[in-house]
């Protein structure tokens, strides 16, 4: 007999859902990154708020990246609803303290999925999310870098101009 | 002609032989999806918040109302083909999935 489903559709069923669930995920961190772009140009740190209007294009990228690959692949992507962004920070550190956190649980989710691409033999999307497990250890880092110049310089009088002036230079 | 692909309590799904398309048998009414329309058939169904039917406040008749291919077709469940459904929904791409287990 013919499988009918399998000719319409080369991604398992489960994996798709949940690479919806990380469509949602990716526009939820490309808002949240806005925001603190929002907050960076408000308080005079021209070069972080660059730095968060670009993290927030590359997020936007990386969702549609996944929404093409399910499409693509014969299941049905769905456009996703974003709220709960915050747009209250104290400072500059907290921002980027957060923005790491965001970006570790993207990676525990990311390597959710994968692992269930191993489960339920789905190579194929499997191989498509090793781009996204590299992706994630660079964002890591970036942000890590970030902090380590608080570590290094501290936030008090010119210190946190300092900072920001450094900014572009941490993304590797 | 089409062969069956699941069948459950209340449901059954068959595949097309000649075409390249799906039928579900619900309630007396046979109903031809694209696969696509299967897709969105098996979201709407995810969706179903089955909880909510054991609450007498957030589902206070156990009903649940499901729209199908554009809203073409409308339907009312009650609680047990609710949970009929979902397990229908499942069964119908786990067939899949272990046949192409076994014909590996
Ligand atoms: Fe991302
Ligand atoms: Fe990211």
């Amino acid at each position: 007999m013919k499988d009918l489903v399998r000719q319409k559709l080369s991604i398992n069923v489960d994996v798709m859902d949940m690479l919806n669930e990380q469509i949602a995920k990716e526009a939820h961190s490309s808002s949240i990154y806005l925001a603190m772009a929002s907050w960076c140009d408000h308080n005079a740190l021209n070069n972080s708020a660059k730095f968060f209007y670009d993290q927030a294009e590359e997020e936007r990228e990386h969702m549609m990246k996944i929404f093409r690959f399910i499409n693509d692949n014969g299941g049905t992507s769905y456009s996703p609803e974003v709220s709960n962004i915050p747009h209250d920070y104290n400072s500059l550190e907290e921002i980027f303290e957060s923005a790491l956190g965001q970006e570790i649980n993207i990676t525990k989710s990311i390597h959710n999925i994968v692992l269930k691409c191993r489960k339920v033999n789905d190579l194929a999307t499997e191989n498509f999310l090793q781009w996204f497990v590299k992706e994630q250890m660079e964002e890591e880092q970036t942000m890590r870098k970030a902090l380590d110049l608080f570590e290094l310089m501290g936030t008090d009088g010119i210190a946190l101009k300092l900072i920001d002036e450094r900014i572009p230079t941490i993304k590797g | 002609m089409e062969t069956v692909l699941f069948k459950s309590r209340y449901y059954a799904a068959y595949q097309s032989k000649k075409g390249r398309c799906f039928f579900v048998d619900i309630q007396d009414r046979r109903i031809k999806m694209s696969f696509c329309q299967l897709l969105a058939f098996r979201q709407k169904i995810l969706a179903i918040d089955l909880d909510a039917h054991f609450d007498a406040e957030l589902n206070r008749h156990g009903i649940e109302i499901l729209t199908l291919c554009n809203r073409e077709h409308l339907f009312v469940l009650d609680t047990l083909e609710v949970v009929d459904l979902k397990m229908f929904i499942q069964g119908i791409f786990t067939m899949s999935e272990l046949h192409t287990l076994v014909t590996v």
